[in-house]
């Protein structure tokens, strides 16, 4: 505890939180606009960060990630369009709860638990980074082999209405992610000899379509966009006080605080692997979420607790992946694989002496930690705040103006006309998909994880010389295969006996 | 009225850019064919800051990643040559076409200056037994094929170092068994982890785990050891006469007019050369190393000719034989998508439109609507390069709002205002480029 006093008069320094100010309004925007990733705002600031001191560089990457996961709820809410993959499990929720009038409380709710979620992730850094960083070394490729299929079946439970169709999004989704070239076999597979198709589909582009899109094409074939009064008046309450923002998300805490805790160690627990980040902590625990609740009908129409789970789950993710990166020099996720980058830049050695030798830096950005994660409170409450006025623009206006950001969003991440035409030709399939009910969530994730779960596949029969023992043999993989079954396979002995029982019922 | 509000549109912004124009005059974009946060990534983003000083235009760099580097090559090649889009070409320029995956080879480049060079290099966990180089042969070659290695996928650059290593020793190239996980990082972990024994892959990929200690380098395969990294020894001070690493290097598409060239290798020389750049690669790891566009283009021709024999030699065919073919997978998502469609389809029989929840008939005119959505994102693609964002997307929202009964009032002063506001955001304050188009906005 002696550490705390000069590590908290470093934290004070004026040009610190200059900084951190700077990167939480950077990151808000970045975050709050579909397309960017936080990955990309953080690698677009590395040349600035040559030119500050080794902790301010890393307080400006900490404030960055924190601002942009959590603001990337707010697009969602607002056009249904995930400002970063990481809000792609809970984004329904956040916008049918926006739609029904309560967009700001239900990212009151949202902003809240990233705060929550980030924090218990920073506690677990500060206290058993040691200890926990050798959960990254023990995943050999079949582990992460059975953590997708966990996270899969995750997609398949949370799936609302029927499994089945959940299982033919997933499905869809996992099929997309085999075309191009195939990077385990060095091999094309469903290009049809165009140079485009190289590349694959990629994930952004799909959900700003699947998500964004799809939703713009089935406004303005409603009756309602003729109508003069377009702005619906039940979905705008005239004030909203900071207690209309965060009192939801009070009462929601005050009612399950174990629900929250328990999410926030799912989130850390997944960022810590190298293998999987924030948005597959929000799929699984968003997952674990509903099989917990008593209200699982609620989950994709509206679930303040799902959302408050998943966007916990996130954000701790995020720190979660420091644990690996600062006593391993392993990346958690491609945040922190940046990260080291600008340590090595900054002659900072990762690994287990970095608490002893540079003690004083690791304890101030610890507590840079601790104040990122407060700073998007007020600074997610203005971008609420801010844009929430868009909830008024008429229905009549703001179409276009989503098309014209499902564009940009599309082409931003990798300058490509292909990915334009793809958004618009997923925007399609999500409208088709939707009037079926079917739900385009796992599509996204079928379309993240495909390409890892076939390669760690072919990676671990490979290494094992063609035997699939590899799979059990060892400890851990054996756990992790069994839960993962276990996912998969208890919904499908419910649905069956359901379905048996209903039969029977029939009968009767 | 639309049309008319179009042309006001277009005349505008035509007329702000007619002046003449000096070259650079509007931002640069270098394609990396990597991803964000990889090492080509961290070189091409602090070469784009120190070019945007020297130029004193903005200098932006946009991540065209997959197929191995195939994407953002053919990308870069295939780019208007007008020396406002480079590309961080790296080594694999000279071996994707050997691989037969594109077209696109270093003759497709005009090349504008090397930056940087790194040697290829061998790691073991920290408590493996070999402690040299030479231990590690002994163990392949009492145990052929019973080691297993990786660094990137199969064929890629530090593949074809392990497996010349392997040749230059008097061993076949499969007898370490490589698993082809894409990328030095995932590797490194697999290592780690105890998945395989070896990798392969360049020093300042390493180096977090190696001042770490929890990795070992038996030996580098450069000409000298590397200054930030004394105590690695090279391949020829063990006797093995075989050396092998990543360029990387920038390269306008091949029909750039030459003064233009000249000018961008006089900034790249001055960037290289300067102190900046220098120290900064040198503290993370990599070796800064500069080549005019001459030596560059040789260069390049040289690694073509060599990594193109070595992929073609009888050694390194069925490297890519396996178990498991690419449609493996593919098949088996075929096979469970038919058979959850089936039961789709079964479970609808049984209950057909039970909650009656079938969607309300679309009024007239909704077809159109939805068309129109789709034509007008098609003709942005057709168009934008040509026209640019500003012009191709401030034409089309305004058509689209005012077709969805957006009062002109309204409609035309958030076109004027958001679109430009909008290029702005992105491509200065943000740095993330949008079309720019033949009048520059």
């Amino acid at each position: 505890m002696d550490a705390l006093g000069p590590a908290l008069s470093q934290v004070l320094d004026p040009t610190l939180l200059a900084v951190i100010v700077g990167a939480a309004l950077y990151g808000t925007l970045f975050g709050s606009i579909p397309g960017l990733s936080a990955t990309m705002a953080v690698a677009l600031i590395v040349p600035l960060t040559y030119f500050l001191s080794p902790l301010a560089a890393l307080a400006a990457v900490v404030t960055l990630e924190a601002c942009a996961i959590s603001a990337g709820d707010i697009p969602s809410a607002l056009v249904r369009i995930p400002g970063t993959p990481a809000s792609a499990a809970y984004a329904d929720d956040l916008y049918q709860l926006a739609q029904r009038g309560q967009y700001h409380r239900a990212l009151g709710v949202s902003i809240t638990f990233s705060a929550i979620g980030g924090l218990f992730g920073v506690a677990v850094l500060v206290l058993f980074a040691r200890p926990f960083a050798s959960i990254a070394t023990w995943f050999t490729v079949a582990e992460y082999f059975w953590l997708y299929v966990l996270g899969l079946g995750c997609a398949v439970v949370v799936s609302r209405g029927s499994a089945l169709k959940g299982a033919f999004a997933l499905l869809l989704g996992l099929l997309f992610s085999t075309v191009g070239l195939s990077p385990v076999h060095t091999a094309a597979r469903f290009t049809f000899g165009r140079p485009e198709l190289y590349q694959g589909i990629s994930f952004i582009p799909a959900m700003v379509g699947l998500f964004g899109l799809s939703e713009v094409l089935r406004n303005v074939r409603s009756p309602w966009i003729d109508a003069a009064t377009a702005v619906r008046p039940d979905v705008v309450s005239a004030r909203q006080s900071i207690g209309a923002v965060f009192g939801g998300a009070l009462g929601l805490l005050v009612r399950r605080p174990w629900a929250s805790l328990q999410a926030s160690a799912i989130g850390t627990l997944i960022g810590i692997l190298p293998g999987a980040g924030a948005d597959i902590a929000a799929w699984v625990s968003y997952g674990v979420s509903k099989r917990g609740s008593k209200t699982p009908d609620e989950y994709g129409r509206g679930s303040m607790e799902g959302l408050a789970d998943a966007g916990a789950a996130n954000n701790s993710a995020l720190a979660g992946a420091w644990v690996p990166a600062l006593t391993l020099g392993i990346p958690g996720d491609s945040i922190t694989a940046i990260v080291l980058g600008i340590m090595m830049m900054k002659n900072l050695q990762p690994g287990p002496e970095i608490f002893d030798k540079q003690g004083a830096l690791v304890h101030s950005l610890f507590l840079v930690f601790f104040l990122a994660n407060l700073v998007l409170l007020p600074t997610g409450y203005l971008a609420i705040r801010a844009s929430g006025l868009l909830m008024r623009v008429p229905r009549h206006t703001l179409l276009p103006v989503v098309v014209l950001f499902c564009v940009m969003g599309s082409y931003a991440i990798g300058g490509s006309y292909f990915d334009v035409g793809l958004m618009a030709a997923m925007g399609l399939l999500g409208f088709v998909l939707e009037r079926g009910g079917v739900p385009v969530g796992p599509v996204v994730l079928g379309i993240i994880l495909g390409g890892p779960l076939e390669e760690r596949f072919v990676q671990a029969m490979t290494a094992s010389g063609g035997s699939p023992w590899v799979f059990f043999a060892r400890p851990s993989a054996a756990v992790l295969g069994v839960a993962a079954a276990s996912v998969w396979l208890l919904p499908a002995m419910g649905a069956w006996r359901a379905h048996r029982r209903s039969r029977r019922g029939d009968v009767v | 009225m639309t049309r008319l509000a179009a042309l006001a549109v277009a005349l505008a912004l035509g007329s702000a850019c007619a002046a003449p124009r000096r070259f650079p005059d509007a931002p640069i974009l270098i394609v990396c064919p990597w991803a964000a946060g990889g090492g080509t990534d961290r070189v091409a983003r602090q070469m784009a800051a120190l070019l945007e000083q020297d130029l004193g235009v903005p200098v932006n760099v946009v991540n065209a990643t997959g197929g191995e580097g195939v994407t953002g090559h053919s990308r870069g090649a295939l780019a208007r040559p007008d020396g406002y889009t480079l590309t961080l070409l790296t080594i694999e320029i000279a071996t994707l076409h050997w691989r037969g995956m594109t077209s696109i080879s270093p003759g497709d480049f005009a090349p504008v200056g090397l930056v940087n060079r790194d040697a290829a290099a061998i790691f073991v966990r920290a408590d493996a037994p070999w402690r040299t180089l030479r231990d590690l042969e002994e163990a392949v070659r009492r145990a052929p094929r019973r080691l297993r290695a990786s660094g990137t996928a199969t064929a890629g650059i530090w593949h074809l170092a392990l497996a010349g290593w392997l040749s230059s020793v008097g061993l076949g190239p499969t007898d370490v068994i490589w698993v082809s996980i894409a990328g030095s990082a995932p590797s490194l972990q697999e290592l780690l982890a105890g998945g395989i024994d070896v990798v392969s892959c360049s020093l300042p990929e390493a180096q977090a785990l190696l001042s770490a200690g929890r990795i070992r380098s038996l030996g580098v395969m450069a000409d000298a050891r590397v200054p930030q990294f004394p105590d690695v020894p090279t391949l020829k001070e063990q006797g093995v006469d075989w050396t092998l690493g990543t360029l990387r290097g920038l390269g306008a598409p091949k029909d750039t007019p030459p003064e233009r060239v000249q000018l961008l290798a006089a900034a790249v020389r001055r960037v290289v050369e300067g102190d900046g750049y220098r120290s900064a690669m040198l503290q993370a790891g990599f070796t800064p190393a500069y080549e005019d566009p001459r030596r560059l283009a040789s260069t390049l021709a040289e690694a073509d000719r060599r990594l193109g024999g070595l992929l073609r030699s009888e050694a390194f065919r069925g490297l890519g034989a396996r178990r498991l073919g690419p449609m493996f997978f593919p098949a088996v998502l075929l096979g469970a998508l038919a058979l959850v469609s089936l039961a789709l389809v079964a479970a609808a029989r049984r209950a057909p439109a039970r909650d009656g929840a079938a969607p309300a008939a679309a009024p007239p005119g909704a077809g159109w609507r939805f068309a129109e959505v789709l034509v007008g994102i098609a003709l942005y693609v057709a168009l934008a390069e040509t026209f640019g964002f500003v012009v191709t997307a401030g034409v089309l929202l305004l058509a689209h709002l005012v077709r969805l009964r957006t009062h002109p009032r309204v409609a035309l002063p958030l076109v004027f205002v958001l679109v430009p506001a909008s290029y702005h955001l992105f491509a200065v304050v943000l740095r993330v480029p949008l079309p720019r188009g033949l009048v520059g906005w």
